[in-house]
């Protein structure tokens, strides 16, 4: 029997385009730093007793076996330590995968240790490195580019349901306006003394006057780039009672993977993996997944949502934090994850649903669009941003209240890979 | 000699090249192909699935897959205009990438559309695919045309 684990303590870097005032490890130990010290816990560094290790590129840095640097730097040697990398979703799996190694009883108390320094490398090149996970035989030589890959799947998702530019661009409002208030935030000048110059908030005319990428997806449509690190701690039931008075336990997890070239995945009618509170009949003339959803995502949540109890996600859940790498894959989610029915995630935002003070807010940290993506360390800012939600701390950590959502109880962390390739969800309680 | 970008953090610029010998192992055929104009894709007969891009290996009953030959003809699935992509592509922008429904496949094919007017693109619309003269051995070697 799989003992319970719980999230103890979470720390986070200010994300940037460009940090360059520190290496990718100094990065993690200011994370780290934060998460030893800022939380109101008691536990000394000794204690942890392994650490997870979360970063996506060896190219970025020209580095391999990064692991052993960090492991070294922040003075773990010679206790484990593993390095997880999926892609997009290597943050979530590395935390899925810390879960694993204490719920299994492995370690006592885990450290999951997130990031990655993007900008040693021009931005070109770095959509390049990008695009290398997708397939170099197939995809990538005819001018593969994730926002063009993505692009294909939103425009699909429009021929398929009627979802609007409009509608993604309230996406990207929403996150890039939460990100104001979160003094961690790439887009935020007022509050991150690293943030981006030419940031602050912005309206759904901006989005759609800003210079299309890849139709139909324009440049605030798009996430960041990032520099930053990511740590959260994990604790076994026993531990964890002594660390904290406020232990947020994991009570889900699941994750589900789908063809790297979404080409290949399957269009079966009336093929989608039913969630509970859903009818059969919703979905009988419906190709499943095409280009136009993600199968993985389904299918992490139906896994996740099994474990935690959860048969209505929509009511049971109090907030989420999902990887919104574009605007089109944030309503493609809602609907993966049963908030929406398939077709209907585009009228969830539009309706102010998934709005900060709406009945599910996503992404009250501002994302991925508002935030930070510094690909390693995401996933494991998203479990620190729920951890930090559950406890009711989100505003003393942002140096806002506004971020806070009210009485949040139970949360979901989304964390996705490469057109949906791999994809984990988890869920978070109080 | 070490180029420096900055003094206050030192930052030098650390150049790197590599090339590697990459085999397309059993789907090498498909390249071949291409310079007697024929188009192949993958078959499995067993689970009466074909594949393009081929597989050598069916992922649904890990059967040996045949090879067979197709029309090339079919229509767009989806499509997009790509205003910026990775460094290696820059000096081809703007280009279209479309998904495209072929016969006798029953996989979706990503390739480039070549077409006068982008604008006139629509989903649904006739396609051929086009074989290269010069071939680079790559999958940019194939791509689709407006079928007149
Ligand atoms: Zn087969």
């Amino acid at each position: 029997m799989a003992r319970k684990v719980a999230a103890v303590a979470g720390g986070l870097t200010y994300f940037s385009k460009a940090r360059r005032d520190k290496t990718q490890e100094e990065l993690a130990a200011e994370a780290a730093r934060m998460a030893l010290f800022d939380n109101d816990i008691d536990l000394g560094k000794d204690e942890i007793d392994g650490t997870i290790v979360s970063y996506f590129s060896d190219h970025f840095e020209n580095q391999l076996l990064f692991g052993s640097i960090i492991q070294d730097y922040l003075g773990f040697n010679p206790k484990p330590s593993v390095r997880i990398e999926g892609g997009g979703a290597t943050g979530g799996l590395a935390v899925r995968d810390a879960y694993a190694h204490v719920a299994s009883g492995l370690l006592d108390v885990a450290m999951v240790i997130g990031f990655e320094k993007m900008s040693e490398v021009n931005t070109a090149k770095g959509n390049e490195f990008i695009a290398l996970a997708s397939d170099t035989d197939w995809d990538f030589p005819i001018g593969g580019f994730y926002s063009g890959y993505y692009a294909l799947m939103a425009r699909r998702h429009m021929e398929e349901f009627g979802t609007t530019e409009e509608q993604m661009a309230m996406v990207a409002v929403k996150n890039r306006n939460n990100a104001q208030h979160n003094k961690f935030a790439q887009t935020n000048p007022k509050m991150n003394p690293f943030g981006m110059k030419d940031g602050g908030k912005i309206t759904v005319d901006d989005v759609l006057k800003s210079p299309y990428v890849a139709f139909p997806l324009k440049r605030l449509d798009i996430c960041l780039m990032s520099d930053g690190a990511a740590v959260l701690i994990l604790a076994s039931e026993e531990k964890a009672k002594k660390i904290t008075d406020t232990p947020i336990w994991i009570t889900g997890t699941g994750a589900g993977t789908d063809a790297m070239r979404a080409g290949d995945r399957p269009r079966t009618l009336a093929g989608v993996p039913i969630l509970p509170h859903e009818n059969k009949q919703w979905y009988k003339k419906l190709e499943y997944p095409g280009v136009h959803s993600f199968r993985a995502g389904r299918e992490s949540a139906r896994q996740a949502y099994k474990m935690a109890g959860i048969t209505n996600p929509l009511k049971q859940l109090d907030a989420i934090e999902l990887h919104d790498a574009y605007t089109s894959s944030e309503i493609q989610t809602y609907e993966d994850l049963g908030l929406a029915k398939y077709g209907e995630g585009g009228k969830l935002v539009e309706d102010g649903v998934t709005a900060i003070n709406g009945d599910l807010p996503v992404n009250p940290s501002g994302g991925l669009i508002g935030t930070m993506h510094a690909v390693g360390a995401t996933g494991v800012m998203q479990a620190v941003e729920m951890f930090w939600q559950l406890q009711g701390v989100a505003g003393k950590f942002h140096g806002s209240d506004k971020t806070q959502v009210k009485n949040a109880e139970r949360g979901l962390i989304h964390s996705h890979a490469g057109t949906g390739t791999y994809v984990t969800a988890s869920i978070m309680e109080r | 000699m070490t180029e420096v970008y900055s003094m206050d953090p030192l930052i030098i610029k650390t150049p790197y090249e590599m090339s590697y010998k990459h085999s397309y192992g059993k789907t090498s055929k498909f390249f071949t192909s291409l310079s007697a104009g024929k188009l192949m894709a993958t078959r499995c007969d067993h689970c009466k699935f074909t594949f393009l891009p081929p597989r050598a290996d069916c992922p649904y009953c890990l059967a040996e897959t045949k090879w067979v030959e197709i029309s090339g003809k079919g229509i767009v699935h989806t499509f997009s205009t790509l205003y910026f992509s990775g460094e290696k592509f820059l000096k081809d922008l703007p280009f279209q990438l479309v998904y495209v429904e072929l016969e006798g496949v029953d996989t979706l094919f990503l390739t480039r559309l070549k077409i006068k007017d982008k604008n006139s693109t629509k989903i649904g619309m006739k396609i051929k695919m086009k074989i290269s003269r010069e071939p680079e051995w790559r999958s940019s070697d194939v791509w689709a045309e407006p079928e007149d």
